[in-house]
């Protein structure tokens, strides 16, 4: 069961459909598996709604509905083609990055810590989206993070002096937290990161360590 | 023509006009059904596309959003999302699909938009009947028309013209802490807030 949320306003931002895309992602993932943010985030898309319905309206080219007539009349196995999409649609995660998590080309950093970076998946973002892997047990160099940083749990835990963080867990971090992460329970921890600026390291790790400074 | 002054059956108590219209059209293809919520939502939608920035895509919005309509008719479950608000997500899709394809091509989109922003009812395995789904536009509604204009103008331009807190903050010169305990405060009487983050 996920215990750290996102924020409301992060909520009407995603259903306004005003995040980026990797903002986004981690959103969806946790409405996934939050049935409690999902109905916030249900109340909100009525917001929009009735938002939208209480604007000014501005009339349409009066031959518009003959050209959408015309437009389904010819594409008329859509609706069955759509069912069978839908019932195919794989999840935004395994679509992106597969089956196994496990599996994919980390990118050993320093003792405990590998990292993937995938921000070309996202073109056109001006956000690093990164992948970090913490092993099972292991622990990360104390870092401060320089801009927001918006981390969504994938696999296994972490703990640092704030709490533990389970799978979909969803937590903001910016430069006033400084946290040392370990990674608690058997399992790799994997965690999906987008950041708006790199991290800091505050330690006495050389920037050669950093992941996210080259 | 429109089933609107006709009174809704017994059963279907809590199910308002355009849910009812809009699931002629799933089921039956109803065309008159159809035509009904296109004169009905289709200005608010051009409204929606034209204070977005998309005043040379107006129309052309509409029409991809009433195509996808018809399209996703068939899955369209009345006791997961009011008729208004499946079609508001559906439009808030297509104007992010517009905006994503204006900027590259779809070779470089590895997720497409509606594997990040969901409609509601669509690949989702809750149970059917949510008292809170049913119940939540009427009471946005109401308690919307409780709000003060300040709180109601901040929540319209993150809504209607997709704005960031900051750039409202910006627009209407106040702070960005203005901006976001207006937003609270109406987001509070909405209840959308979380009374406890430890759920």
């Amino acid at each position: 069961m996920t215990r750290h949320h996102p924020d409301t306003l992060t909520l009407m931002e995603y259903s306004a459909g005003n995040l980026s895309e990797p903002h986004a992602l981690c959103i969806r993932l946790h409405l996934d598996q939050c049935p409690h943010c999902r109905s916030r985030v249900d109340t909100l898309d009525s917001l929009g709604a009735v938002m939208m319905e209480s604007q000014p309206q501005v009339g349409v080219s009066s031959d518009m509905f003959d050209s959408i007539l015309s437009r389904i009349d010819s594409e008329p196995d859509m609706t069955e083609k759509y069912i069978q999409s839908q019932a195919r649609r794989m999840s935004p995660l395994q679509k992106l990055l597969g089956d196994n998590l496990n599996d994919l080309p980390w990118k050993r950093q320093l003792g405990d810590v590998s990292v993937l970076d995938i921000s070309e998946r996202f073109p056109g973002q001006s956000e690093q989206v990164v992948l970090q892997k913490l092993a099972a047990g292991g622990k990360a160099p104390v870092h401060t993070h320089r801009g927001d940083e918006t981390t969504i749990v994938l696999q296994g835990a972490f703990a640092d002096q704030k709490g533990v963080f389970n799978q979909w867990d969803f937590v903001v971090l910016n430069q006033e937290d400084e946290h040392k992460p370990v990674a608690v329970g058997c399992e790799d921890c994997i965690t999906l990161s987008v950041l708006s600026a790199p991290v800091k390291l505050t330690g006495t790790f050389t920037r050669l360590l950093n992941p996210f400074i080259r | 023509m429109t089933t609107l002054d006709q009174k809704p059956a017994r059963a279907e108590g809590r199910k308002d006009p355009w849910s009812q219209m809009l699931e002629k059209v799933g089921k039956n293809q109803d065309r008159q059904a159809y035509h009904a919520l296109f004169e009905h939502f289709g200005p608010q939608i051009k409204y929606y596309a034209m204070a977005n920035g998309l005043a040379s895509h107006a129309e052309e919005l509409v029409q991809e959003v009433f195509v996808s309509i018809w399209r996703r008719s068939c899955l369209y479950d009345w006791r997961k999302a009011a008729a208004s608000t499946w079609i508001f997500t559906i439009a808030r899709n297509q104007r992010i699909d517009m905006l994503r394809k204006m900027k590259r091509t779809s070779a470089e989109m590895p997720v497409e938009t509606e594997d990040l922003w969901q409609i509601p009812g669509e690949n989702d395995d809750e149970p059917v009947t949510s008292l809170h789904r049913l119940m939540s536009e009427r009471r946005v509604r109401e308690s919307l028309s409780h709000l003060p204009e300040e709180q109601i103008t901040v929540i319209a331009k993150v809504y209607m013209e997709s704005k960031s807190h900051q750039m409202v903050a910006d627009e209407l010169n106040i702070p960005l802490g203005t901006v976001k305990s207006r937003v609270r405060l109406a987001l509070n009487k909405l209840k959308v807030i979380l009374q406890d983050q430890n759920v």
